[in-house]
């Protein structure tokens, strides 16, 4: 054990120096990005001198120096805001308050994630099963009638945009077949049942284009591994063929899978704007983009910082689900 | 929304019925209900759930804060205000009327006092009563830095406004509100404003009861002076949920009719998913309407062919122009006979099929926006016909030194509002080309084209803009554009053009002493047309807005002063 327990904090310590990188980029992209913050939040129409007092009021004047070690004070000792009325204290870890909204971030965060979380472990399991069955069946019925047709709908699923697949979906079943109603999403913990039905539209477009790529991975390692002497040797000694694909074909196409599926995980946590857009699911890409927006840093910051979070972990888990599945990897 | 069993049999029976459905689908609208569709003429009835579909959040929902025309459609829901517009359709609603007070102000004789009596009997949600003091707090607290977003004028126009940061900063308050007793107050501003009735239509004259103020938490839980308050704010606006305000009373408050029981504020969705549940219009979409999202051109072709979607189409026109804006101070700007080339070569027809077509644009040669309201004077300076008049272009541009033609620089954003985006820019380019003026186009993001153009040091010589009406008249449309004082070189620039003629600031001072608006409305028109002939803009259009309601609202409300339907006056019963 002592192997993976120096694993997980090598890894954990890669994580930590990953996310600061992340919120220094951040910090200085935004140092020189365009948009004015303090005439955005204060309106368009605000005098410069109003301008002024907003830029003070959100430390927009300091140098980009102060800023960030501002933003480390909150984050390990928490930090004290004014409301005007009264002082209200933001614990640590606090990510700072939204230029535009002076809500807390973290809250914000933790209002957004299990929305993202929802979608993404929902079309997760939807991209697996369909893109890796579909993997399976096209090596196995490698040339045939049925496999160039499963190829052609796989290739047509990645060349779909998202908004198209799901504008289409929206239009059909729940416009025209009024089969569901429109999503809206409903928490988990309110009712799994209204929260299951209302995510399933938003599983299926996020995961139709997903499940593509998952597709053509598992048919190409399978069919790699099916090309392999020992399978050869198997076939020889007259295993029986779905054994061979069961057994030995699937799992030389795991590793590859699950790194691919580490990835996109990671990724669709922050990445799946347009499904959430178009379905009006209130996740983190959707905030993140509307803060870039109106260059809200500090939200920018922290919801960047989740994303970078789980695609780090999401990758982790996949480097230990990649030994697990084949022997020949060594943890380091 | 809440079937799941409903939703269980439809799944199970969709394999059999899909085929069957699918071809109903296709012979047009399912539904033969159709006495949602006659809008206005079903009687209204008390009761039930409106749904509002949206786009963007209903974001800091503090009277402070909120930056409306006329007390914009939902925040006029929970405040109310000193005035208020008047809700009714088209023109009559670009009207002032009294809300809280009871009449538009009294101004001294040379309007730089402007004295308000508050009704009797108005309460909050609580059952506590409203006072004047509580108008002056709900002002002061909109100077707060920390609270900041509302529109300039309180600021520009009360005396020692400049320089007041609020009450959290500066507890003696501002002196030039005087509250004499509980129901009177008393503005005093630094120069005459015959408009402040229009101005204190705004949410910022909104009371807020100073013992009830959380400041930057205060968007949370507004105390609704109005027939609904916030139940729920979920988000910062994402969701609002607004119920009856039991201590609110018809009797004093002869605008807002507060028929439905319950308003469920829904945002962030996706345009096109808006228009396409609206003309769904299933379960609670049927009670549905949408107060930011119009139908575009492609939605409007498709609703326009069925006959019972078409009958479910408000149509609304909101003082507004979209224009070319010129910076003289870039060469070759600086001659007028450039810039009067360019409004020759203009293809308006162009334009307008750019901006979605005629039924969402209309053709402008005037810069005020075509309605009585605002002093509306016809007149087109340049005539350039429909489709250009590149001859008298090119004649000019030989006047100018331009005998061989010229390259010129437009530059635009890249937003996709059909306004300053790359399809108008497009349409301009190919018209300029007529009368040998080869246009590059410099498309900007958002942010970098607002900063850009709003900016007297980065300020393009050619380029797209769009002006919007803070209130229906001619003062808000004409005076930050125009008036050589508002030039500002250190912050956001509107007179872009950087026009500053005594003639001209001399008029706008003297109409802005009127308080009869007719006859200010009819000075402003004439000013419009004087300015227009220095060539600074070239009108474009003015956008004429549709949106879809769901089948069973009724009682359609669509004023000029922000030309959408007024969720205030809509029943669902």
């Amino acid at each position: 054990m002592t192997g993976f327990v120096g694993f997980a904090l090598r890894r954990a310590l890669g994580m930590v120096i990953t996310l600061f990188a992340i919120s220094v980029i951040v910090y200085v992209v935004f140092y020189v990005t365009p948009g004015n913050v303090a005439q955005i939040t204060c309106g368009p129409r605000c005098s410069p001198a109003q301008v002024h007092q907003v830029a003070e009021q959100l430390h927009l004047d300091d140098p980009l120096y102060v800023r960030y070690w501002h933003f480390l004070q909150g984050l390990f000792a928490g930090q004290d805001y004014s409301t005007g009325t009264a002082v209200q204290h933001c614990s640590a870890p606090c990510l700072g308050l939204s230029y535009q909204s002076d809500q807390q971030v973290t809250q914000l965060i933790l209002a957004k994630l299990p929305v993202s979380l929802s979608l993404v472990f929902g079309a997760m399991v939807v991209w697996l099963v369909l893109g890796v069955g579909t993997g399976v069946l096209s090596a196995w019925r490698r040339g045939r009638l049925s496999e160039r047709l499963l190829t052609g709908i796989t290739l047509a699923g990645v060349a779909t945009p998202v908004f198209v697949i799901g504008l289409v979906l929206l239009i059909v079943v729940c416009g025209e077949l009024e089969l569901l109603p429109f999503p809206q999403y409903v928490a988990l913990t309110d009712d799994p049942e209204q929260w299951a039905w209302n995510l399933l539209l938003p599983w299926l477009s996020l995961a139709l284009i997903e499940a593509a790529a998952f597709a053509r991975l598992t048919r190409a390692s399978m069919l790699e591994t099916l090309a392999e002497d020992h399978i050869r040797t198997f076939r020889a000694y007259g295993v029986g063929e779905r054994s061979i694909i069961g057994r030995h074909a699937l799992r030389g196409a795991f590793a590859p899978v699950i790194a691919l599926n580490a990835n996109n995980f990671g990724g669709a946590v922050g990445g799946a704007v347009l499904t959430e857009t178009l379905f009006g699911l209130p996740g983190i890409g959707q905030e993140l983009v509307h803060a870039v927006n109106v260059v809200d840093l500090p939200v920018v910051v922290g919801m960047v910082l989740v994303i970078g979070f789980f695609v780090v972990v999401a990758n982790a888990v996949a480097d230990v689900l990649y030994a697990v599945a084949d022997r020949r990897v060594v943890l380091t | 929304m809440r079937q799941p069993s409903l939703i269980a049999r439809r799944v199970a029976a969709a394999s059999v019925s899909l085929v069957v459905a699918a071809g109903a689908a296709a012979c047009g609208p399912k539904d033969n209900d159709a006495k949602g569709s006659s809008g206005g003429d079903a009687t209204p009835h008390k009761g039930g759930t409106l749904t509002i579909l949206n786009s963007n959040p209903q974001q800091d929902f503090d009277p402070a804060r909120l930056y409306t025309s006329g007390g914009g459609k939902v925040p006029s829901l929970v405040f109310r205000t000193l005035t208020t517009r008047n809700r009714e359709n088209g023109a009559a609603g670009a009207k002032v009327v009294p809300d809280l007070a009871t009449d538009t102000g009294r101004p001294d004789k040379d309007a730089t006092v402007w004295t308000y009596t508050l009704k009797e009997g108005l309460k909050y949600e609580d059952g506590s009563p409203i006072t004047s003091a509580d108008i002056k707090y709900g002002i002061e607290r909109s100077f707060a830095p920390e609270l900041s977003g509302g529109a300039p004028y309180l600021r520009d126009w009360l005396v020692g406004g400049a320089d007041y940061q609020g009450p959290y900063k500066d507890k003696g308050g501002l002196d030039s509100i005087e509250t004499p007793d509980a129901r009177t107050i008393v503005f005093h501003l630094n120069k005459p404003e015959g408009e402040f009735p229009f101005l204190a239509t705004q949410t910022q004259f909104a009371p807020v009861p100073k013992a009830k103020d959380t400041g930057t938490k205060y968007e949370q839980h507004p105390i609704s002076s109005g027939p609904y308050k916030v139940v729920k704010n979920e988000n910062d606006g994402e969701r609002l949920t607004l119920e009856r305000n039991t201590y609110w009373s018809a009797s004093t408050d002869a605008e807002r009719k507060a028929y439905p029981d319950k308003i469920d504020v829904r945002s962030g969705l996706d345009s096109s998913v808006i228009n396409q549940r609206l003309s769904a219009s299933q379960g609670a979409d049927a009670a549905a309407v949408t107060t930011d999202t119009n139908l575009g051109p492609a939605e409007l072709a498709k609703v326009t062919g069925d006959k019972n979607l078409a009958a479910r189409v408000g149509t609304g026109h909101f003082g507004y122009t979209n224009y070319i804006a010129f910076n003289p101070n870039v060469k070759p700007f600086d001659d007028i006979r450039v810039r009067q080339a360019i409004s020759y070569a203009i293809d308006r027809s162009s334009v307008v099929n750019a901006a979605g077509g005629s039924s969402l644009a209309e053709a402008a040669t005037t810069f005020l926006p075509n309605q009585k309201s605002f002093g509306y004077t016809p007149y087109d300076l340049f005539p350039a016909g429909k489709t250009g008049d590149p001859a008298k272009a090119k004649e000019l541009l030989a006047q100018a030194g331009f005998k061989n033609g010229l390259t010129v620089t437009l530059t635009h954003s890249n937003s996709k509002d059909f306004e300053t985006s790359p399809e108008i820019a497009t349409a301009i380019q190919d018209a300029l080309k007529k009368a040998g003026i080869t246009v590059k186009l410099q498309g900007l993001e958002e942010n970098d084209y607002s900063d850009k153009i709003h900016n007297a040091k980065t300020e393009p010589g050619f380029f797209l803009a769009h002006w919007g009406a803070d209130w229906p008249s001619g003062g808000p449309f004409l005076a930050p554009i125009f008036d050589g004082r508002q030039i500002v070189k250190d912050g956001a620039n509107f007179n872009t053009g950087f026009l500053n003629d005594k003639s001209v600031n001399d008029e706008i001072d003297a109409i802005n002493k009127l308080t009869d608006l007719d006859q200010a409305a009819k000075r402003w028109g004439a000013l419009d047309k004087k300015i227009g002939e220095q060539a600074l803009t070239v009108p474009l259009f003015h956008p004429v807005y549709k949106r879809l309601y769901g089948k069973d609202v009724r009682n359609i409300v669509i004023s000029d002063w922000d030309g959408v339907l007024d969720p205030s006056q809509v029943a669902v019963k």
